[in-house]
């Protein structure tokens, strides 16, 4: 009879880039169960918000996080712009569109090689790091920054796209599909891999949506939701795009699925450059926002990004609700921690892609 | 007093060569050149050649310390003793042919005291109170087991091909029938796998999985207990390459002096990069997995071997 | 929406009319319900439609009263907006339903003092364990901003 022990995952642990704090109880190699707090990184950012301006605000909000920061501030602009009965120009939805699907790229390429590093291939991590540097100079030519790129704006957006640039940015996409090839033929193929992942962290479809998950864990599972489809709206209804989904619902169908997500969202990018409308790339907004609410949902890399905007007539909003991907996904993490191997542990916490600064707002 | 240049000559091997000094050297020089390689394997560059002389001196200057209730003695005691057992062990592993001291069975000796570390190791989980220290602690044994029969059992192919239980003469055999490799691969592989797993490399750094239990056994410790660890760890690397190649791939002897060493080198670090490359290429197991692999892979393959070993012989 | 569905629905679960339904921009359906029969609707949407998706639960504080907000989509957006008093808000878990919105309910709960029956993990989500006093989304006592 092996004694408990209780093992703290976090707030700081190799294994984690963001502070959350896990603790497992342990017999031996088993983890009994685990327990988890979140709030280390809370901010009250709703809080914040409704004591600044529409146009203040947007600062603050692109500042949630740092791999999803266009999203965030894309939809909070969206959402402000509806509640002002503004019509963006058709190019704004284009070029937005272009930084959420580079954004997406970027951020399944660091989430691949966090796995990887966590199940001890180094290797894997080094590769997928260098190949995001591609997406991240992509977005610095575009918009100056390679993490907060801030190009949103109430009514708009503030940067604009040349035919030097679009020829750059393809090309430059063009130097990593092939790496992606690769990326997807190893985690098909090589044998330690699967060894460590499939199976691992079996999230069924039922389980899934009694924790409403969203995004790519959802997908995985079986899950057929996508707010790109599911919500028609420029520049989405125009696009040809497939939905991936698994069906096994473990680490290994939820890498699968981010990968060739990865390749949907370098197509989509293909589509945008090709199919750019000319046109201005802002309007201009009025300060004060007439009351109303409106509720606003986009596809962050993590999943469904959700937006509540209640506004009373002033310059400032009454309330903002966010919700982001993270936290239903964190939901079933004491589901899935329960009776697996220890060794299993860190794959199972990097499968779920956290991104806590996301998740505590 | 012919006891004075033998006096001289045991305090040069134990001091200089292939003792402290010379061991000392090899072990940073190989830490050097398998961080380099696994570098150049992930697209990086790779630290420069003073970088493991660079963090030994660090860690010494490191203050000392270890949470309340771990025994300090003891846990100061255990790199010491594994220190010198490594370096005993390295007394008569034969380099390019000169072995300082050498009798027959001391293969036997050399595999016992290279077990010593391990053992060690698991105490230092044992001593420093800590979750983290237990847990691979606890890991280190589990993988022991899992390894250590397949690696005996490997490496007793060349004894018994070789006819004897003394390196040396497992060498000289070797210049006359030919590199043991050529009759015994599956025992080659067989040994470097068991080699990978007693010096802790990826894939089989169980015991220390940076991602799931942070340093393992080696968690609470810091300066100079750690730097003694390192060295410790170096050197075993260094013992356990040698062996490889005297076993497999051992005919220094018979060459020309210079030629030899150079043979000998090539050899090692061929070996070296062996290791380095499977470092970089696979990702870690699970201990269940390795003891799967261990016990329902390893041991069959290796009596599979011995078997054929001993009917070529008949 | 078909309103019919959801007028139909709104007399399962014995609400009197008039009813309070509003179009809010993107598609998205707001009705007003009674507190106490938010459990059986969320029931009757489970049971008849099996894409059910709960977005978020919203909790705010409207100045006049406290407004808990479930957001659904059903292959387009659905908000239940159920109305609580200042001075002990209370409202029944859907947790039994639902257990995803645990996350959603604790963090409401921490944030504008209401509380859930049935709902077993109370524990504060968000604010730290040193939070003593106070709701951070209530809108009253707006000047004291050293807490």
């Amino acid at each position: 009879m092996m004694t408990k022990l209780k093992i703290p995952i976090g707030p700081h642990h190799p294994l984690l880039k963001e502070p959350i704090s896990f603790l497992l109880t342990v017999e031996g190699e088993r983890v009994l169960e685990s327990s988890m707090r979140l709030g280390y990184v809370h901010r009250g950012i709703e809080r914040l918000c409704q004591e600044r301006t529409y146009v203040q605000a947007v600062h603050l909000i692109e500042r949630i996080c740092g791999i999803c920061s266009h999203v965030h501030s894309t939809a909070y602009s969206h959402a402000v712009e509806t509640l002002l009965g503004l019509e963006v120009p058709l190019r704004t939805h284009y070029i937005r569109a272009l930084l959420c699907e580079l954004e997406r790229i970027h951020s399944h390429l660091l989430w691949l090689g966090v796995l990887a590093k966590n199940i001890g291939l180094d290797t894997v991590f080094m590769y997928t790091w260098r190949d995001r540097e591609i997406v991240l100079d992509i977005m610095e030519e575009l918009s100056g920054g390679r993490v907060s790129h801030t190009i949103n704006i109430i009514g708009g957006v503030k940067i604009d796209l040349d035919q030097k640039m679009m020829d750059m940015i393809s090309e430059k996409l063009e130097e990593l599909a092939p790496k992606l090839t690769i990326a997807l033929g190893l985690f098909e193929n090589e044998p330690t891999v699967r060894l460590r992942t499939q199976g691992i962290g079996v999230i069924t479809k039922e389980v899934a949506r009694r924790h409403c998950v969203v995004g790519p864990i959802a997908r995985a599972s079986g899950v057929d939701i996508d707010v790109r489809r599911d919500v028609p709206r420029p520049p989405y209804n125009n696009l040809e795009f497939n939905v991936i989904t698994h069906t096994d619902g473990d680490v290994w169908a939820r890498t699968l699925v981010r990968i060739m997500e990865t390749r949907e969202s370098h197509r989509l990018i293909q589509q945008i450059l090709s199919q750019l409308p000319p046109g201005d790339i802002s309007v201009k907004a009025k300060r004060r926002v007439s009351p109303g609410e409106v509720v606003s949902r986009f596809e962050a890399p993590r999943g469904e990004l959700f937006y509540y905007i209640r506004s009373d007539g002033s310059d400032q909003p009454a309330r903002i609700k966010i919700r982001t991907p993270t936290l239903p996904a964190l939901s079933t993490l004491p589901e899935q921690l329960r009776d697996v191997n220890l060794a299993d542990a860190p794959v199972i916490l990097s499968g779920v892609d956290l991104c806590i600064a996301c998740a505590d707002r | 007093m012919d006891i004075i240049p033998d006096v001289i000559k045991s305090l040069f091997n134990l001091l200089i060569f292939p003792g402290f000094a010379f061991l000392l050297f090899c072990g940073w020089a190989f830490d050097w050149l398998d961080r380099k390689i696994i570098a150049r394997f992930q697209g990086r560059v790779g630290p420069p050649w003073y970088q493991p002389v660079a963090d030994f001196i660090k860690l010494l200057g490191k203050e000392d310390v270890m949470p309340t209730g771990s025994q300090t003695f003891v846990a100061l005691l255990l790199p010491v003793i594994s220190l010198a057992a490594v370096l005993t062990a390295g007394l008569y592993v034969p380099i390019a042919g000169y072995s300082a001291l050498s009798f027959e069975g001391d293969f036997i000796v050399v595999l016992f005291l290279l077990g010593i570390p391990t053992l060690a190791y698991f105490l230092a989980g044992w001593v420093s109170v800590g979750v983290y220290s237990i847990l691979g602690g606890n890991r280190s044994l589990l993988q022991y087991f899992s390894y250590e029969v397949p690696f005996l059992l490997a490496l007793s192919g060349p004894a018994i091909m070789g006819g004897s239980w003394q390196i040396g003469r497992i060498v000289s055999v070797q210049n006359t029938s030919g590199w043991f490799l050529f009759f015994q691969p599956l025992g080659f592989v067989l040994a470097l796998i068991g080699l990978i797993g007693k010096l802790k490399r990826n894939p089989l750094d169980i015991p220390k999985a940076k991602s799931e239990i942070l340093a393992g056994p080696l968690t609470e410790f810091t300066g100079r207990k750690l730097a003694l660890w390192h060295m410790t760890i170096n050197m075993q690397t260094v013992v356990g390459i040698f062996l490889l190649v005297n076993l497999f791939l051992g005919n220094a002897q018979a060459l020309h002096d210079i030629f030899g060493v150079l043979m000998f080198t090539v050899q090692v670090l061929i070996i070296l990069s062996l290791l380095s490359t499977a470092s970089s290429l696979f990702a870690r197991l699970r201990i269940d997995q390795l003891a799967g692999f261990g016990w329902k892979i390893l041991v069959p393959l290796s009596l599979v071997q011995l078997t054929f070993i001993i009917l070529m012989g008949v | 929406m078909e309103l019919n569905w959801l007028q139909d629905i709104l007399t399962k679960i014995e609400c009197v009319g008039p009813f309070d339904i509003r179009r809010l921009p993107e598609d998205e359906t707001w009705v007003v319900i009674p507190f106490d029969k938010v459990f059986d609707f969320v029931k009757f949407i489970m049971e008849d439609d099996s894409t059910w998706h709960l977005s978020t639960i919203t909790g705010q504080d409207t100045g006049s009263q406290i407004e808990l907000l479930y957001h659904f989509w059903l292959g387009h957006g659905l908000t239940i907006c159920a109305r609580l008093a200042y001075e002990n808000p209370q409202i029944k878990s859907i947790t039994a339903l639902i257990p995803g919105a645990a996350f959603y309910e604790r963090e409401a709960a921490e944030m504008l003092g209401i509380s859930f029956t049935d709902l077993k993990d109370e524990s504060v989500l968000l604010l730290s364990d040193a939070w003593v006093k106070g709701w951070p989304l209530r809108k009253e006592k707006k000047e004291k901003h050293d807490d």
